[in-house]
């Protein structure tokens, strides 16, 4: 697991991160949502030890060892945002450095090659590597060691297709085998396929905790559900509107916006008054929506 | 430990072997050398190539000048911290004076080579057209060569540890540091000594060969090569003050030892402190 004990960040007169406090579970996969220089990359440097706390602290594992300890480290494997290799080494050789750097056996060279679809690229020098494969090479890295926490800054920022389906895939290996993913993102697609939580950050300061069920609720509560009515029935708003508020008319069609219970009644009082139902499409609430509220609303 | 280090150490190695810089620093090194070697006769009218002796002697302002430069140029090139290399590299689970031991290790074995690559073709062109005498001499300022280089990589380093995306700002301040130890140094010590009273000037001076590597290799390549015979205000000074050859030499490689251990400490120190 990794512990946020009040961390606070402060680079001179500006505080990048303040009072941050949050458990990422063992075993979980939790995203870090936030504006640009919300504190994101800040807070997870500090998880990989590359940042001091101003105060507060970061721990790592079970021991809650302080993560600026290099043996820490060992229980972490960090891909950062914008990873760099020298221009001058081929794919394959800076592989193999980190490999033996961590310790782990020859064979994971070509295993985590593969994975990052770099076996035809992987003897060509990384100066010729696209910003993509890049990143690629540096996913096939962070895979290097069976650490028990993975810490990705903004990792599929600059994938292809294939490179999103390797992370995934890596992300659903890393969860099953009882791993921790604790990844930083801007695609909120990405958050709400893979994390089991979310922690919002906005100007350096905690904004919102959610599980992937509080988030499942609260999007079904901003849900909308359209009844097509074939025609408008006289009375028939205003009987809707007793349950759900916010209904209205668009056209023949009747909209419903509200939490799955609210809508579920205005279907039972659409028959009650005789209603004639066409056709029924609901849709929930969706996540960048959300997101832009909570973050207007701590602005 | 040490197995990490000299990982790093021959990662830095590999890089530096590929890198043009290093490359181009070996031919124009060997070249230089080589024009050394043969330009005190073609200078004098004759032609071929001085003995070991007269060769070493000549050499001594190439290294003064050079590899102080080229250690410092090409130690803040590397070991400026890069945005995303760096925090992927320090993000191991190794110390990061370990890894910055063997990164500046691996540079110093890059730049002995380089070096004596220059020194091997110099000594081979000298020994074939003079014979092996004088060698000791000649072999003395290729010492000198190695320990320059450790200095002034481990101030490179020292200049180059702290946070990422300053790599401008250490080349610069590497161009100051040879600036001021290779040229200017010399002539303030020279200008404060002139101003003085001679006992007071001569404290100056002594200090002045001790305080300054370039001086103190100097001075040490020169008691080597000549004996005390060569030895310029400053050494002269330095010799009364130690009294005798002996205690010269202790001096000067205390002196070279305290300016590789004690930037190569800061290195490490502020690398330490370093936000990545």
């Amino acid at each position: 697991m990794i512990r946020y004990d009040r961390f606070t960040k402060a680079y001179g007169a500006h505080t990048a991160v303040d009072g941050l406090s949050v458990d990422i579970p063992a075993g979980s996969v939790v995203a870090l949502l936030g504006p640009n220089g919300s504190g994101k990359t800040t807070s997870i440097k500090a998880a990989a030890g590359l940042v001091r706390p101003t105060s507060g602290d970061v721990r790592l594992g079970a021991e809650r060892r302080p993560a600026t300890e290099a043996e820490a480290r060992r229980l972490c494997s960090f891909l950062p945002q914008r990873v760099s290799f020298p221009d001058a080494l081929t794919g394959r050789e800076v592989v193999e450095f980190y490999r033996r750097m961590r310790g782990v056996p020859g064979d994971a060279t070509d295993r985590v090659m593969k994975f990052a679809s770099l076996n035809g690229a992987g003897n060509r020098a990384v100066g010729t590597y696209s910003g993509g494969m890049t990143q690629r090479l540096g996913l096939a890295v962070a895979m290097l060691p069976d650490a028990e926490i993975l810490l990705l800054d903004e990792p599929t920022a600059a994938l292809d297709p294939d490179g999103l389906c390797a992370f995934y895939g890596l992300v659903e290996a890393r969860r099953r085998s009882g791993r921790t993913v604790f990844f930083s993102s801007h695609q909120l697609g990405d958050v709400e396929r893979l994390a089991d939580l979310i922690v919002i950050l906005i100007e350096g300061r905690l904004a919102a905790t959610l599980t992937s069920s509080e988030l499942a609720a609260k999007l079904a509560d901003r849900g909308v559900m359209r009844v097509r009515m074939g025609q408008r029935v006289t009375a028939l708003l205003e009987r809707v509107r007793e349950i759900a508020p916010g209904a209205r008319w668009i056209g023949d069609d009747l909209m419903v916006p509200g939490p799955t219970a609210v809508r579920l009644g205005a279907l039972d009082a659409i028959r009650a008054a005789g209603g004639a139902i066409e056709g029924l499409s609901a849709e929930e609430g969706r996540l960048d929506e959300f997101y832009r509220s909570i973050v207007g609303g701590a602005r | 430990m040490m197995g990490l280090i000299w990982l790093c150490a021959r990662h830095e190695l590999l890089l530096a072997a590929r890198s043009r810089w290093l490359q181009w620093f070996a031919v124009i090194f060997a070249g230089l050398a080589l024009l050394v070697a043969g330009s005190g006769y073609v200078l004098s009218g004759g032609y071929g190539l001085q003995d070991f002796a007269r060769t070493a002697v000549s050499l001594v302002q190439l290294v003064l000048l050079i590899v102080p430069l080229a250690a410092l140029v090409f130690g803040s090139l590397t070991l400026s911290p890069d945005r995303g290399a760096a925090e992927l590299l320090y993000a191991q689970p190794v110390p990061r004076w370990a890894i910055l031991a063997g990164r500046v290790i691996g540079l110093f074995l890059a730049l002995a080579a380089a070096e004596l690559l220059g020194f091997g073709v110099a000594g081979l062109a000298v020994q074939y057209y003079s014979g092996p005498s004088g060698a000791s001499q000649f072999l003395a300022v290729v010492a000198l060569s190695l320990a320059l280089t450790a200095v002034f990589l481990a101030i490179a380093a020292a200049l180059a540890s702290g946070e990422p995306g300053r790599r401008a700002r250490a080349l610069a301040m590497s161009l100051v540091v040879w600036f001021v130890a290779v040229i200017l140094f010399d002539l303030a010590a020279l200008g404060v000594a002139s101003m003085l009273r001679s006992g007071a000037a001569s404290r100056v001076l002594m200090t002045a060969a001790l305080v300054n590597p370039v001086d103190a290799g100097r001075t040490g390549a020169y008691m080597a090569i000549e004996g005390t015979s060569a030895f310029g205000a400053a050494s002269l000074a330095l010799l009364r003050f130690a009294g005798g050859e002996r205690a010269v030499a202790a001096l000067v490689t205390a002196s070279l030892l305290l300016w590789t251990i004690v930037p190569a400490w800061v290195a490490a120190r502020r690398l330490g402190r370093t936000d990545l």
